[in-house]
């Protein structure tokens, strides 16, 4: 009777702190919409032969409802913000155990930062939602700063204890079902803000990119050939930060070197037809929906005229789950 | 039964607690143990709260988002040089000053087109060198210089906010 008890009282606090842990966490359902983008795969069926990679250029510039719409193509975008190189790597890996994609399109951005650029905000959007898993492990400990620890990734009550006094509604209303936030991983936003001016184009000391960076570029690489999965870099079309001529004439020398297909969509702008007063919701860093419908649409092409994928418009089990949400993605750009 | 009852308790308190607290600001006099750079009189402190009616009127400015997150990284171009600022509270405070052409120099007498000679002659060996950069340190800010075949091309003053 007395370890029954015991039990009991070990099993309730276990629940209270479990609770009071999930209370405390951020629900990235109405604000830091960001930070839904991880955990929004899992609930995906997992039929997309195309997986882009990256950072907030790809899930603010592609949006694979327009994929379909126009070209039959399954994709789903898995970026998240500033994801670094390293924890697209891990991204990828994790994507391999769902889903075998036939195209892998990774935005080269990162390569410029090298390990320095670690940011704990950042991890956490990234990570929270995230399931366990060896690859999540690996990315923790691949991620952390300096001041973080991966216990407070275990119990995320030891980062967010502080936000006991700023709970919001948002923490009650999404505690048991979290807003829904992006289509395939495509963050809409339909705000304009016109490109007026940049911070300077500045000299740096070095223009190579570090071996961590091709480190992490390599093992994207190899993970693709390995799975027989085709590699496409690309480089979204966004005015800053600056993707300078030594960056790029990197990437296509690693391209050649590498045999992979590299798109500088940057400079394709005029041909995709990207107007920087109009498609851009912050000054030209990224394109809003009418500019991710523009570089969709144009992607599109690209990706039905040289990639052998199928159009999926004719398959009735896949069509019938895009027409639905095609349904819901027109209703809510119309609004 | 009770003791294991309060054991737990004072363990979920504890972690509570223990892990409670935030880091405080610490508002320092960055004056007296920093590189400032002097413009038409006016000394720019790197940290120090920025506005337009204290340091004068920028003839362009722009401002840059995070991916995620609020606040803004804004830039104030004035003839000679840019000021960028980040995000402190409800101020913008001095992040770093990047110099736009050879007609400005530091307060030290430094300006692009010098050589590294005139450089560690102005401001000693006393300096950190990686690649073509040579950064000097002075608490927490920072003048980089950066060289090409020993002649200076970029001097940006930095700040650790």
């Amino acid at each position: 009777m007395k370890y029954i008890k015991c039990i009991i009282i070990i099993g309730v606090f276990i629940l209270i702190f479990f609770f009071i842990n999930h209370l405390l966490m951020p629900k990235y359902s109405e604000t830091l919409r960001e930070g839904s983008l991880t955990r929004e795969y899992y609930k995906e069926d997992k039929n997309h032969e195309v997986i882009f990679l990256g950072d907030c250029e790809v899930y603010a510039n592609f949006s694979p409802m327009v994929l379909y719409e126009k070209a039959g193509i399954t994709s789903y975008v898995r970026g998240n913000s500033q994801q670094l190189i390293n924890q697209s790597y891990y991204i990828l890996k994790e994507t391999l155990k769902y889903e075998i994609p036939k195209v892998v399109v990774f935005n080269v951005n990162s390569m410029r930062y090298g390990e320095d650029e670690k940011n704990e905000a950042y991890n956490r959007l990234l990570i929270d939602n995230m399931k366990w898993s060896k690859e999540k492990i690996d990315l923790i400990n691949s991620s952390m700063t300096e001041g973080e620890t991966f216990l407070s990734y275990v119990f995320p009550i030891l980062r967010y204890h502080s936000r006991f006094s700023k709970l919001t509604s948002e923490d009650f209303k999404y505690f048991l079902k979290p807003k829904q936030n992006s289509f395939n991983g495509f963050l809409i936003t339909k705000k304009i803000k016109p490109y007026t001016s940049l911070p300077p184009k500045k000299v740096l000391a070095n223009y190579n990119f570090s071996d961590y960076s091709y480190e992490y570029l390599n093992k994207i690489t190899e993970l693709c050939q390995k799975n027989n999965i085709e590699l496409i870099l690309i480089k979204a079309p966004s005015l800053y930060p600056y993707w300078y001529n030594e960056y790029d004439n990197q990437i296509r020398q690693y391209a050649l070197e590498n045999n992979l297909d590299y798109y500088n969509l940057f400079e394709e702008k005029d041909v995709i037809g990207i107007d920087y007063q109009l498609d851009t919701y912050d000054g030209g860093l990224h394109l809003n929906l009418s500019g991710a419908t523009k570089l969709s649409e144009y992607f599109a092409k690209i990706l039905k005229d040289n990639y052998n994928l199928t159009d999926y418009r004719t398959d009735k089990k896949i069509s019938s789950i895009y027409n639905e949400k095609l349904k819901e993605y027109n209703k809510l750009i119309k609004e | 039964m009770k003791n294991i009852s309060k054991l737990l308790l004072t363990i979920m308190i504890a972690i509570l607690l223990t892990t409670g607290c935030g880091k405080k600001e610490k508002e320092e006099n960055v004056k007296n143990t920093a590189y400032t750079f002097v413009y038409e009189d006016k000394e720019f402190i790197l940290g120090d709260v920025f506005t337009e009616d204290k340091y004068g009127k920028a003839i362009d400015y722009s401002e840059v988002a995070s991916c995620a997150f609020e606040g803004l990284d804004k830039t104030y171009t004035y003839e000679h040089f840019v000021v960028t600022t980040y995000p402190s509270g409800n101020t913008d405070k001095i992040m770093s000053i990047y110099f736009n052409d050879s007609e400005i120099s530091t307060t030290e007498g430094i300006k692009i087109g010098d050589s590294i000679n005139d450089l560690t002659t102005k401001y000693g060996n006393e300096y950190e060198e990686e690649d073509n950069l040579y950064t000097y340190t002075l608490g927490k800010t920072h003048i980089k210089f950066i060289h090409e075949n020993d002649i200076i091309t970029s001097i940006e003053y930095t700040y650790d906010a």
